[in-house]
């Protein structure tokens, strides 16, 4: 069982892969090349912001997915309007909360708030997927949503930086982008009491940030790669 | 929203909502209490997290007519938790909410919804169509701000149920399967992806086709194709019932029926055994095709089975040499039942003939009657040289009719055996028997042979000629039996001898004799011993000297008292001073003659 289960990470990260890879692939059949290496086809940067886009909006996705299935399995539906708020450990990043803070903010920030956020929660996921995976209250379906989106949050980061790559390289952006993350972002270590609240906490969180991303993303897109109506 | 107790119904807020994430607007209602009704009467505040010191404020922008309070971009933050508070007089708070704006998003409904036909089933019941609207102009959706996913539903006219389809982020939807003729009402709602809150449905619009044209461009086909098949139904059923024999023959081919040459397959199916005997017997218009093909194989002419009696009190001599034999070039017969026992077995494979089989396999002697008529009807053989020698011999001692017939019978006996092809029955026993006279040719044959060893034997050297014309005068009595078919099947004693009596004379002129038929009869045959017809000679031969009667006589025509007048036999010249005439031909038309009552007498 065990092994079954450190296999299926490795099996949904083969399959991400193969999502993600394939998107990367099916433009031009080759490896996304860097510095320009000979015999590789590079993708446009508006290919590459495309997969990255569809990549969080799978993300955000499951994260909905899952944080309703919390909402069913722990807590009665309230009143329409919604919960009550709570402290998220990604709260400290600044992040732009509307649309013209986030078409004014600068490009490099912009990219750098959507790696730090994804950098975020790489941990808080795993951990999460390792508590689902543990506890028998919830289901494969359930434990198999948590891997992927820790799966998820792992590969879009890889694939947000090499659109920062790919900026810079172009020449969009100035500096290189730090993923450095601040020290009060990362989570406290857990203690087993607050396992189940902090989990619906943390899924809640998490399909906040994740929607940020993906707005921030498309924000990015349409500045950078002019498109119609941007 | 807090409802708190059954009878009064606190201000509350009913709803927040955000169209494009950029603003959002909150109603309330002042629920039971109507004092609060007025505008001013209840306020709301609102708190927005951002910073970690964060106070109440009140309502950017009221809209009291509708009881609503509006956040425009400004005051908008997304992502970032919103509690409202509705606060009565004396800051009472009445209710308060807490939300995040892109939860509370709820996009517009899609405008410029039209439809456009793909194409309409080969039947022409249904069609297909094609829904296609805008987005929401309030949301930003090329900016990507806002990513709408829209959900289609549509409904026959008079139907209360939607048919919703799934929710997919494209502005455009096929509908399938829609019924020509019904008017479909569509509309569209649109909700964020990946959240749940739908918006609210856009004006519905109508899609209507109604029976085109092209239903009378495939209705001529279907005729065509649907009588172009019955038509071609009916022309094979016509084919198949007109043609039936010819089906019938190809399907289910006929069995050939047993073909025997020269037989009517009709006289086997209806048993007619006696005239199929009679053919196969080589009677009466028999098969004289047969003759030749068996005789090799199938000596049964010489099947003539005689009697063992008089078998055994005849000679056992072996008659070798017959004229028939040679002629066939068939082996003398070693003895007579030998013969006939050879005779028997060799016809194992012959058809089923009871005149043939009976006397082989049947215990009994067959009836002699049919043996003699057998013998009188086949070509029998050739009398043997010691039968004629003992019949010459006897011939010139007329001892009485009796014994003479019984020499005859017994000479005959052997005739019988060695008979000519035919015979002539030249006699009517009185048990029923025939008597037959070997045929003239042979008459002289056998005279002459007899003539001869009795002369080699007594060493005299008599003129051939003279003795062979003596005997031959002697031989050319014939004697005509005429039997009356009425009559009886058998003559009497006193016809037989009568018939005996008169052939005394060895005249050797062609005689006619006939029988009267009987009188005990009463029959105006009574009288016919004395009524004779013109044709009867005087002089009849004797009776041993048979009449060298013709193989065959031809009827000549049938008298008034039902006698059969026979045709004298041609007249045989054959040279007297020609004795080696061992093969001669036979005399011309010969025909065998038999009486019906003999006929019947035939099959045993």
């Amino acid at each position: 069982m065990l092994g079954y289960i450190r296999s299926v990470p490795a099996v949904w990260r083969v399959l991400v892969c193969l999502v993600f890879c394939r998107n990367l692939t099916s433009i031009g059949a080759a490896p996304i090349c860097t510095n320009a290496q000979t015999g590789c086809q590079a993708l446009s940067l508006a290919n590459l912001f495309d997969r990255v886009i569809q990549h969080s909006a799978r993300m955000h996705g499951i994260s909905n997915d899952l944080h309703s299935e919390f909402e069913q399995y722990f807590l009665p539906s309230k009143n329409q309007i919604g919960r009550v708020s709570r402290n998220c450990h990604t709260s400290t990043i600044l992040t732009p909360n509307g649309k013209e803070n986030a078409q004014r903010m600068a490009r490099e920030e912009l990219t750098e708030v959507i790696l730090k956020l994804l950098m975020a929660w790489r941990d808080p996921l795993w951990r999460f997927h390792q508590g689902m995976a543990h506890n028998h209250d919830f289901n494969n379906f359930s434990s198999n949503k948590a891997l992927e989106m820790s799966d998820m949050v792992h590969e879009l980061r890889k694939g947000v930086e090499k659109v920062a790559d790919k900026m810079q390289m172009l020449g969009i952006i100035s500096n290189s982008v730090s993923s450095q993350v601040s020290p009060e972002a990362l989570l406290p270590s857990d203690s087993a009491e607050w396992h189940l609240m902090r989990d619906y906490d943390l899924l809640y969180c998490f399909r906040r940030d994740s929607n940020k991303v993906q707005n921030y993303l498309k924000i990015l897109k349409c500045r950078i790669v002019p498109e119609h109506g941007c | 929203v807090r409802t708190s107790g059954w009878d009064s119904l606190e201000p509350h807020f009913t709803e927040c909502i955000s169209r494009d994430q950029e603003t959002f607007r909150c109603w309330w209602s002042p629920g039971s209490f109507h004092n609060l009704s007025s505008p001013g009467a209840l306020k709301v505040f609102y708190l927005r997290k951002v910073s970690p010191v964060s106070e109440w404020k009140e309502c950017p922008e009221y809209i009291h007519s509708k009881r609503e309070c509006f956040f425009d971009v400004n005051y908008t933050s997304v992502w970032v938790p919103y509690c409202i508070q509705l606060r009565g007089q004396n800051n009472i708070t009445f209710d308060d909410a807490c939300f995040t704006v892109e939860n509370i998003v709820r996009p517009d409904p899609p405008v410029s919804l039209n439809w456009t036909l793909l194409n309409i089933s080969p039947s022409g019941l249904s069609y297909d169509v094609m829904v296609n609207w805008e987005p929401p102009p309030t949301a930003d959706v090329e900016a990507g701000w806002m990513r709408i996913v829209y959900e289609i539903q549509y409904r026959e006219r008079n139907s209360t149920y939607w048919e919703a389809l799934e929710v997919q982020p494209h502005t455009q939807k096929t509908i399938y399967g829609l019924h020509i003729g019904k008017e479909y009402e569509v509309h569209i709602r649109s909700r964020m992806q990946a959240f749940s809150k739908f918006g609210e449905f856009s004006d519905p619009i109508f899609i209507h086709v109604t029976e085109l044209y092209s239903e009378e461009t495939t209705f001529p086909l279907t005729f065509i194709l649907v009588f172009g098949t019955l038509g071609i139904l009916i022309l094979l059923m016509l084919i198949l019932i007109f043609q039936q024999q010819r089906f019938m023959m190809i399907l289910l081919p006929p069995v050939p029926a047993p073909k025997i040459k020269g037989i009517d397959a009709e006289l086997l199916k209806k048993g007619k055994l006696d005239e199929l005997n009679l053919i196969l017997s080589g009677g009466i218009g028999g098969l004289h095709t047969y003759a030749p093909d068996f005789y090799p194989d199938e000596p049964w002419v010489e099947f003539i089975e005689v009697d063992p009696e008089d078998s055994a009190a005849g000679e056992k001599e072996d008659h070798q040499g017959s004229d028939t034999q040679r002629l066939l070039g068939l082996p003398p017969p070693v003895s007579l039942n030998h013969h006939l026992n050879i005779g028997c077995s060799s016809t194992i494979s012959f058809p089923d003939d009871d005149s043939g089989r009976a006397s082989c396999y049947g215990p009994d002697v067959p009836n002699q009657d049919t043996l003699i008529l057998m013998a009188a009807l086949l070509p029998g053989q050739a009398e043997e040289e010691e039968a004629t020698l003992d019949e010459v011999e006897r011939a010139p001692s007329p001892e009485g009719g009796e014994s003479h017939f019984v020499q005859s019978q017994t000479a005959g006996s052997h005739t019988w055996v060695n008979t000519d092809f035919y015979a002539q029955v030249s006699n009517v026993m009185p048990s029923g028997g025939v008597v037959l006279s070997p045929g003239q040719q042979l008459r002289i044959q056998e005279s002459t042979l007899s003539a001869e060893k009795e002369m080699q034997r007594k060493g005299k050297e008599i003129g051939a000629c003279e003795e062979t014309g003596e005997k031959k005068q002697k031989g050319l009595q014939f004697q005509l039996l005429v039997v009356d078919p009425e009559g009886g099947s058998y003559t009497t004693e006193s016809t037989a001898r009568q018939i005996s009596a008169a052939p005394n004379s060895p005249t050797p002129s062609e005689g006619y004799q006939t029988i009267p038929p009987q009188p005990a009869d009463a029959k105006p045959a009574a009288t016919a011993e004395d009524n004779q017809s013109p044709y009867i000679l005087p002089d009849s031969p004797q009776a041993p000297f048979f009449a060298p009667v013709g193989d065959y006589t031809v009827v000549q025509e049938v008298d008034s008292q039902h006698s059969l007048l026979l045709n004298p036999p041609p007249n045989l010249s054959p040279h007297p001073c020609m004795p080696q005439q061992p093969l001669k031909a036979l005399p011309a038309t010969p025909v065998a003659y038999v009486t019906p009552d003999l006929l019947g007498n035939l099959s045993p």
